[in-house]
């Protein structure tokens, strides 16, 4: 099995090459079948990866210790459940579910944009291609985790390390993998945007929503990472600054402003080379946070081990794809030029500007920090270390600032913001804010970093409820119905907007919860029987220890009673437990009393069994839960943004049109019970109103969801959901054409010659989206292809060409149409 | 044209200096010198009273009855500091374990900072490295030997 994996590796590798190659020059020579070819190879390679997946796996499912990975990460005792999640636990397996994950997520960005982008898709495919060659070649040539013993198979596997086995670190690694490898895809796109020339806006369009799907990955990675720090590290904190973390910190802050620049670029095509820049700072940063944690050029507790050699062919990749990408940045910097210019630092786009300089800034101070060691070491040859009061001096007021930008950056409008307008925006949020501010120091509070914080956030608060309530009222007032049900409909008419502003109160909770820490108190004492100790309003009593035994460890439990101001709150567990397999390292297991206002955190820290003494780290730490919660809103946000149009086409084409908005409403509602949000008042929002412009029959109504906008203004909203007059005006024709009789694709069909390209139909833009959803049983469809084998690419080259001629529209293939369509899609704006 | 590059080149020069001053000031009180044991021990007198982070193996941990008084030493390369800690020590702090201490060297003994003990134990993530033959000191083997896990 070993051999076969090995050989699926090379497989992959030698696709890959093709892949990259055939691609090229296809798009090069023009030859739809060279690059039909190429795309088969490229899918390939995600076959190919799907079987090595199956072949590790099943090697740890069926405990094959003659593989030298299985052997160090997994044992026969462990459950099924973490022998399957050992495939990432290390170094080898975990480049290898690297390249698994670039592959699919490859696969999907190819197949979803393969109609619309058809100039980029060559070079994305060659630039994927050449980042999973890389990838595989690590794997051959130094980490394959294929290798296997020569002589002596152990009986039994070491075992994954017991702090490893914990559900959060069985979703941690993926996530944040996903949220790195995922920034790739907008790197492939910006690069191929970039060496064909096209760089008008409908790269950005493509690449948008994987930007968001990346950034929402790192993140819950790094937030998974804060809750498995919190309660299985047992120190008492969350984040402490450490190389390995700040690596998968670091491109989230060049994604995060990338989100923000783009609606800059969108709107007033300003930013263009800057958000080239920052696609290409989090693709780099991706890699570097990648090398960063396995070659152990920093010293770190998290990092998989040391390997020079390895830190040089990471650091000589990243400096190929440095060179390369910004050479081409330069190359093409005539096409690159902004059309429009900053008008005034009362404006939106001011706004998004210092937020991405902050943003950035955050990235490169961490870069700095992190690295300053090494640096240090290699400048002066004397290694200095900064520490986390370091980072959080810098780094405390820089949050500060980018949470009061989020509160201020929607107030201000694009283009300039007048004086009366200035006022009538800012006038609420900030009396808000200061009444919170004096509040908090009048009855008592006076650590004020976390004052300010606390007013910081309560401007946030201010800004949103004022967005959120001013466009209730407007929308109220049109539509004629309650607040509430205003509210929804607002959110659901632009998701991007509201979705938006529900990622900012998730972040505003977040820093809610960050605050906590300025009152955080903390113990550390010794403890013989019923003796206790206070800290702030509780007490904690130490009962008796206990020993037991599971048969896989041994637990040594305290038995802890928490008093709260006096009274008895309830009964804690901290223990230590001794796995079989890892017997010398004991891993201690915290234990909380989680309350929305506070944790209290106990931690057996050493223990005497002969006379029953314990010493204990009692930690009080206030509002830490709102991080977690914060996070939930944050992902209920992204989640409304993130969710295609076509969703809804979908979903509502398969009830009764006036049921839809209703159908639409219900999701909503139960997105919010999961939230844990749901009033009862809110129940009454089933019954939404139809919309204003009701279609009369169920194609029409299908169809205005079909047909998406071209104003130009707009993200593409589609018919059903555009306000402006194009749309209105396309509705029009839409019922001119149902009165004529026509069928769906005699429609359909008008509307392409109308407009000459199929700008209009919104289906081919999203329907590779809704297969994300479908991801597992793709992947797995995927291990089909290999019964093919080496026939697959031509397999797939025959079959692509009979989709092609298939086409339900041929006059995409039509040469003259395509030149116009391409020239259209190049003036969009 | 030039007066817009002119303001672009100020503004650039005034937050660098800035913030490189800044960087600078804050850095003085936060950084601390990184040194094996060895390099440290060479010449002592030099190093009393900064802060230093002191790297090497743990060795003769013992902990005064009933407190969280903890004496230890650290060696490397046959050069050993003296520590005194009070406190609670990682899961990982065992003799013959990579550790790094932060710290003060006064006289020839080290006062560890609260939380100032970092262990970090080679077989956490990665069980036992030996790659390509280099002698990688893991520790695993021996701890296991001297099995005093519970301290």
């Amino acid at each position: 099995m070993a051999t076969l994996g090995t050989f699926t590796l090379l497989a992959a590798f030698i696709a890959c090459a093709y892949a990259a190659a055939a691609t090229v020059a296809g798009a090069r020579r023009r030859s739809t079948r060279l690059i039909e070819s190429g795309i088969g190879a490229f899918y390939l390679v995600t076959a190919l990866m799907t079987l090595a997946s199956a072949i590790i796996v099943r090697a740890f499912v069926t405990r094959d210790y003659s593989i030298r990975y299985v052997d160090q990460y997994s044992d026969a005792a462990q459950p099924l459940f973490y022998k399957i999640t050992s495939y990432w636990g290390g170094l080898d397996g975990s480049i290898m579910f690297w390249v698994f994950l670039l592959s699919v997520f490859g696969a999907i960005a190819v197949r979803s944009n393969r109609e619309r982008q058809r100039e980029l898709i060559p070079y994305v495919v060659a630039t994927i291609a050449v980042v999973q060659m890389f990838f595989l070649f690590i794997m051959i040539a130094n980490k394959n985790p294929f290798a296997t013993y020569l002589t002596q198979l152990p009986e039994d596997g070491r075992g994954l390390n017991p702090l490893l086995q914990n559900v959060y670190m069985v979703i941690h690694p993926p996530s944040l993998y996903t949220g790195l490898v995922a920034m790739t895809i907008p790197f492939a796109f910006g690069m191929a945007a970039l060496i064909t020339g096209y760089l008008d806006d409908s790269w950005l369009r493509a690449v948008r929503r994987w930007t968001m799907f990346a950034w929402f990955f790192l993140s819950l990675g790094l937030t998974l990472g804060m809750i498995w720090a919190y309660e299985e590290l047992g120190w008492g904190g969350w984040w402490g600054w450490d190389p390995v973390e700040n690596a998968g910190a670091l491109p989230w802050f060049p994604a995060t402003a990338f989100l923000h620049s783009v609606m800059v670029q969108e709107r007033r095509s300003m930013l263009r080379v800057w958000n080239m820049t920052l696609i290409i700072l989090a693709f780099v940063l991706t890699l570097f946070a990648t090398a960063l944690t396995r070659t152990g050029i920093v010293q770190s507790v998290h990092a998989f081990g040391e390997d020079p050699q390895l830190a040089m062919l990471f650091g000589g990749f990243i400096a190929f794809v440095l060179v390369v990408s910004f050479g081409l940045v330069i190359y093409r910097l005539p096409l690159l030029r902004a059309r429009n210019e900053l008008e005034s630092w009362a404006s939106r786009e001011a706004a998004f500007l210092v937020n991405n300089w902050i943003l950035l800034f955050s990235a490169f101070f961490i870069l700095f920090a992190t690295m300053f060691p090494t640096l240090s070491e290699a400048v002066t040859g004397q290694r200095i270390t900064v520490g986390p009061p370091f980072f959080n001096k810098w780094m405390i007021p820089i949050g500060l600032t980018l949470l009061l930008l989020t509160g201020i950056g929607p107030l201000l409008a694009w283009r300039k913001s007048t004086i009366s307008n200035l006022r009538y925006q800012f006038m609420w949020p900030t009396l808000f804010a200061l009444g919170t501010g004096v509040g908090l120091y009048a009855i008592g509070f006076h650590v004020w970093v976390s004052g300010i914080c606390f007013a910081f956030c309560a401007f946030v608060v201010g800004t949103i409820g004022q967005e959120f309530i001013r466009g209730a009222n407007v929308r109220r007032d049109v539509t004629d119905t309650d607040l509430v049900t205003a509210m929804i409909g607002l959110v659901m008419r632009s998701r991007r907007r509201y979705g938006g502003y529900i990622v900012h109160v998730g972040i505003m909770l977040m820093f809610l919860g960050f605050a906590g820490a300025g009152y955080k108190q903390t113990e550390q004492v010794l403890l013989t029987p019923a003796e206790e100790v206070e800290v702030g309003r509780f007490a904690v009593r130490l009962d008796r220890l206990s020993t037991t035994d599971d048969g896989r460890k041994e637990m040594h439990t305290a038995h802890v009673t928490v008093f709260e101001d006096g009274q008895e709150v309830g009964r804690l567990f901290p223990a230590r437990w001794f796995y079989r397999t890892h017997i010398t390292e004991p891993t201690t297991e915290v234990a909380m009393r989680r309350t929305i206002s506070e944790d209290v955190y106990v931690v057996l820290a050493a223990y005497d069994m002969g006379d029953q003494s314990a010493s204990f780290q009692v930690t009080v730490n206030p509002l830490v839960n709102w991080i977690w919660f914060g996070f939930g809103m944050l992902a209920l946000g992204t989640g409304l943004c993130l969710l295609p149009e076509s969703r809804f086409a979908f979903l509502a084409s398969n009830v009764p049109a006036g049921t839809a908005p209703t159908a639409t409403t219900t999701l909503l509602v139960v997105a919010l019970a999961l939230a844990g949000f749901v009033t009862p008042a809110r129940a009454q929002v089933g019954a939404a109103p139809p919309q204003s412009y009701t279609a009369e029959s169920e194609l029409e109504a299908d169809l205005q969801r079909e047909l998406v906008c071209v104003c130009g203004t707009c993200p593409h909203f589609t018919l059903a959901d555009c306000r402006c007059d194009t749309a209105a005006n396309m509705r029009g024709q839409l019922r001119e054409q149902l009165v004529l009789g026509k069928d769906r694709d005699e429609v359909l069909q008008y509307f392409i010659e109308t407009y000459g390209s199929q700008e209009p139909l919104g289906a081919p833009l999203d329907q590779g989206f809704n297969r994300l959803a479908w991801l597992f049983p793709y992947a797995v469809g995927g291990t089909f292809l290999i019964g093919l084998g080496v026939v697959a690419v031509r397999w797939s080259r025959r079959d692509a060409a009979k989709e092609f001629q298939a086409s339900p529209s041929p006059e995409a293939v039509d040469a003259q149409l395509e030149a116009r369509l391409d020239d259209e899609l190049r003036n969009l704006d | 044209m030039p007066s817009k590059a002119l303001k672009i080149g100020l503004t650039t020069v005034v937050l660098t200096a800035a913030v490189g001053g800044l960087l600078w000031t804050t850095m003085s009180e936060g950084a601390q010198y990184y040194m094996h044991v060895d390099e440290v021990m060479v010449e002592p007198e030099a190093w009393v009273g900064k802060r230093l982070q002191v790297h090497g193996y743990a060795a003769k941990i013992s902990r005064a009855k009933n407190s969280l008084d903890w004496r230890f030493e650290i060696e490397n390369n046959g050069h050993v500091v003296h520590a005194e800690y009070n406190g609670v020590v990682p899961d990982t702090f065992k003799n013959e374990s990579e550790i790094v201490v932060s710290g003060r060297l006064e006289g020839h003994r080290l006062l560890v900072e609260p939380n100032g003990i970092m262990a970090k134990c080679p077989s956490k993530y990665e069980a036992k490295p030996s790659i390509g033959g280099e002698a990688v000191i893991t520790g695993g083997e021996s701890a296991r030997e001297t099995g005093d896990a519970s301290n």
